[in-house]
């Protein structure tokens, strides 16, 4: 039988924080994510048996590659460590995870520690932008276009309004929401900005319409920021526990997981959506298939969800890929207010990407701790009440690499 | 007062009205922005736009002159007082507001410089219990800092409810000072920053820049920092810490002679671009410093110390503790100097709780308003950094610094509460 796969707490930084303004570089980063997550899980750096780091274009943006070996460099009692880093553009960090998590299923190692990274405020915005473009098919989709992301995703937004018609207000929604929540989360990016839904609405100098239709508001944001998380096997977070005189049914654990790729080419995306129940298949079966893991029937039983919200279209989506909505009507969700904060699943009460931020190769393992804080009920002033499971869905590319989680105790 | 729907601004034309104003609008509150003319109103409300990057804001803004005080003040229930830093005009003012607010409505004041007992004097008792300083930092959309000055005439509830609305509505971070001249953060900012110039006379203005730059934990060196601020403003606050307080470092506020001859000859800064301040830029944008002694600009020479520059080698890989560790070890003239700026700044902080917060914070009201504030590394950062109140006490004995009996008191063990307090050493 595979042992649990466990999670015993970790650490994200301050999204707000612009670390080439204060002349650091991505080796302070790692320091001050692990200084941070070995403090307040008080794990020790000896006791980790390998890493895996998420990593979209550490290359691009810092002239830094082989970022699996930078972390040796917080304590050199982990010099001989296995690492590795890996990179599924924005689904980077859970893929991170999904491999330490089959290392530890396989009984391979105990405890390993995965670790989301990337420094993006290194560059400014065009080129930022043009470097995300090697998330989708560059050479054909990208190449000489000026952001070109917003632009892949109003095509999902012309797919949309093409099958089932969109209206702007409910993404509108969907970006005031996001933004209200990370007031609540001190470690947002965009804990202090002023928003609403009247200003999501707006369009003019301060919200800028990028792509077709696509605004500002419906952007995630351009963000420094690293996170980590443990990984443990059901015997070393049964040892951890009676360490922390804690009770290993209260420690949460993954409970499934999905991993569907879909063709990088948006083209090929959009002639499927004509063809199938849902617009996104492979995010789709990524989600049924953590639904199986976990067995699970659909989201009834999920009390939160921390999606992928590169853009306020993307979230749209992930609503009836959820099944929260049939194909079609996530717009009646935003409308009775299932996916808000008090809501009957509130989505993203981090604040999501566009809210809490979204550093590129991080985001996957950022949501995996949020779902470990909602779960464990230590998520503070963002704590959804009474979380019993949590989801994740990271998303690389124009919805190509899709991942998901989902989190959950036995108390 | 339950709820805080209409808000005055009064002098909502200046910078610290209109973008303190714009901080109530985008919280949802009707503001009322008061000038002398609609035209200065106006200006008000852009650069309240401006600083919330969103022309949503209009909306709960609205233009007025101060002829319309005795129309719309009965409507308001916080009336904000920002206008020019003169007793007699505020209190004429103060007089105005007092005839014409509903009972119970709040009155503030950003003044950073006189007392809020004598502002207050000729007014009624109502007018009294519900006055206080709200002093906002500049700019208050990056600031987070706001220091409460509270008097004797305000309730406990009056306290609670201004300091839960500033919190969750205003969403400021809110630090309880005393009324004190400079109240806690131009206080102890101030004394560095006048301390930096005065050695600037001797030791030049760029080697104080670098030798005091932001790997010592600020945003930005000292006497850039004044140019930023103003000759003008440095000097008025300055000025008046000098005349109203005497401590252990009143010497330290004691303007240099030749900043006041800077600010006669109309150098102030950055807001003076053709006579510059401590530094100019010429017209290809080459950065030009000036000579305290001859007055004249001259061109930066850039100068380097091996040990800072490996200070910041390691602040820019995260390597902090090294970092200090250096800056403890060294003992060349320059870390004599460096180390007298560090730890009279933790020694100047921990000397003044009690006095300009309260003694039950401790430090971390001072520790809140030089970060939230000030973007400083607040002390007891320092403190933990170079190891302890105990190692922090030998090296101020080592350094001749007068040590506080708050610091010699306190248990070894971790001091700081601000989270991430890295962010203020800068590499750059």
């Amino acid at each position: 039988m595979r042992s649990k796969v466990y999670i015993l707490g970790g650490y994200q930084t301050d999204f707000a924080r612009n670390w080439s303004r204060e002349g650091k570089g991505i080796q302070a980063m790692i320091n001050e994510v692990m200084d941070g997550a070995f403090t307040v899980t008080e794990i020790e750096p000896k006791d980790i048996q390998a890493i895996h780091v998420g990593n979209f274009a550490g290359e691009l943006y810092t002239m830094q590659a082989h970022l699996g070996s930078f972390p040796l460099n917080y304590d050199p009692v982990m010099r001989g460590l296995p690492t590795s880093r890996h990179e599924a553009a924005c689904a980077s960090g859970s893929i991170a995870a999904l491999m330490a998590r089959a290392e530890i299923e396989a009984g391979i190692y105990n405890l390993i520690m995965v670790l989301g990274v990337e420094l993006m405020k290194s560059v400014d915005a065009k080129t930022g932008g043009n470097f995300l473009g090697t998330a989708a098919w560059y050479e054909k989709e990208c190449r000489g276009i000026e952001f070109p992301f917003p632009k892949l995703f109003d095509r999902l937004y012309d797919v949309y309004d093409e099958l089932y018609g969109l209206k702007y207000e409910h993404l509108a929604q969907i970006s005031a929401i996001n933004y209200e929540n990370a007031k609540r989360n001190s470690k947002s990016q965009t804990r202090n900005w002023y928003m609403n839904k009247k200003h999501a609405c707006s369009t003019g100098d301060y919200n800028l319409t990028i792509g077709k239709r696509l605004r500002a508001t419906d952007c995630s944001q351009v963000t420094d920021g690293a996170a980590v998380i443990f990984l443990a096997s059901q015997s070393n977070a049964q040892n951890y526990a009676k360490k922390h005189g804690l009770q290993i049914e209260n420690i949460p654990y993954i409970q499934g997981w999905g991993h569907a790729t879909a063709p990088i080419h948006f083209d090929d995306k959009a002639e499927e959506a004509k063809e199938n129940e849902y617009i996104l298949p492979h995010t789709r079966r990524a989600i049924t298939d953590a639904y199986k893991r976990a067995g699970l029937n659909g989201p009834d039983e999920i009390s939160c969800i921390e999606t992928h919200d590169c853009f306020t279209i993307t979230e749209y989506a992930a609503i009836e890929h959820f099944g929260l909505t049939k194909p079609g009507e996530a717009w009646k969700a935003i409308e009775n207010g299932i996916i808000d904060f008090n809501g009957k699943c509130p989505i993203n009460p981090s604040g999501g990407l566009i809210g809490v931020g979204h550093p590129v190769g991080t985001t996957g393992t950022r949501q995996l701790l949020d779902a470990y804080l909602q779960v464990s009920d230590k998520a503070g002033d963002y704590q959804v009440p009474g979380v019993r499971r949590a989801a994740t869905l990271n998303i690389g590319g124009s919805a190509t690499t899709n991942v998901v989680h989902i989190i959950g105790s036995d108390s | 007062m339950t709820s805080i729907r209409k808000a005055a601004i009064l002098g909502a034309n200046g910078t610290m009205g209109s973008l303190s104003g714009g901080i109530f609008a985008q919280a949802g509150i009707t503001c009322l922005f008061f000038e002398r003319t609609f035209e200065e109103s106006k200006n008000g409300i852009e650069n309240a736009v401006k600083q919330a990057r969103s022309e949503v804001l209009r909306e709960y803004i609205i233009p007025k002159t101060y002829d319309d005080l005795e129309k719309d003040l009965p409507d308001c229930d916080w009336i904000f007082e920002a206008i020019a830093e003169n007793l007699s005009l505020k209190q004429e003012y103060f007089q105005k507001v007092d005839r014409f607010r509903k009972q119970g409505s709040i009155v503030s004041t950003t003044s950073s410089s006189l007392s809020i007992e004598d502002m207050a004097g000729e007014c009624g008792e109502d007018f009294k219990a519900h006055f206080l300083g709200v002093h906002f930092f500049n700019p208050p959309g990056k600031l987070l800092a706001n220091e409460l000055i509270f008097h004797q005439k305000n309730s406990e509830k009056f306290k609670t409810f201004i300091e839960e609305f500033c919190e969750k509505v205003l969403r400021r971070v809110n630090i309880v000072a005393c009324d004190r001249s400079g109240f806690a953060g131009n206080r102890i900012g101030f004394q560095l920053l006048n301390e930096a110039a005065l050695y600037a006379e001797k030791y030049g203005v760029e080697n104080i820049d670098y030798l005091l730059g932001p790997y010592t934990g600020r945003a930005l060196p000292p006497l850039a920092t004044i140019d930023l601020v103003g000759l003008d403003v440095h000097k008025a606050i300055i000025n008046n810490i000098f005349e109203h307080v005497k401590d252990e470092r009143h010497d330290s506020f004691k303007l240099p002679g030749y900043v006041q001859k800077m600010v006669d000859n109309k150098m102030l800064g950055r807001k003076s671009k053709t006579y510059g301040g401590f530094y100019r830029y010429t017209e290809n944008k080459e950065k030009l410093v000036i000579d305290p002694s001859s007055f004249e600009f001259k061109k930066m020479e850039n100068p380097k110390n091996d040990s800072i520059e490996k200070i910041k080698l390691y602040i820019h890989d995260g390597y902090y503790r090294k970092a200090f560790d250096l800056i403890k070890n060294e003992h060349s003239n320059e870390f004599t100097m460096i180390k007298h700026f560090i730890l009279g700044y933790i020694s100047y902080s921990f000397f003044r709780i009690g006095q300009v917060t309260p003694s039950e914070v401790g430090i971390h009201g001072i520790d809140r308003v030089m970060s939230y504030g000030f973007s400083w590394l607040p002390p007891s950062a320092w403190v933990d950094f170079f190891g302890g109140p105990g190692e922090t006490v030998k090296l101020m004995e080592r350094s001749d610094i007068p040590v506080p009996e708050h610091l010699k008191i306190l248990p070894e063990g971790k001091l700081c509460r601000i989270p991430e307090v890295t962010k203020y050493l800068i590499a750059n």
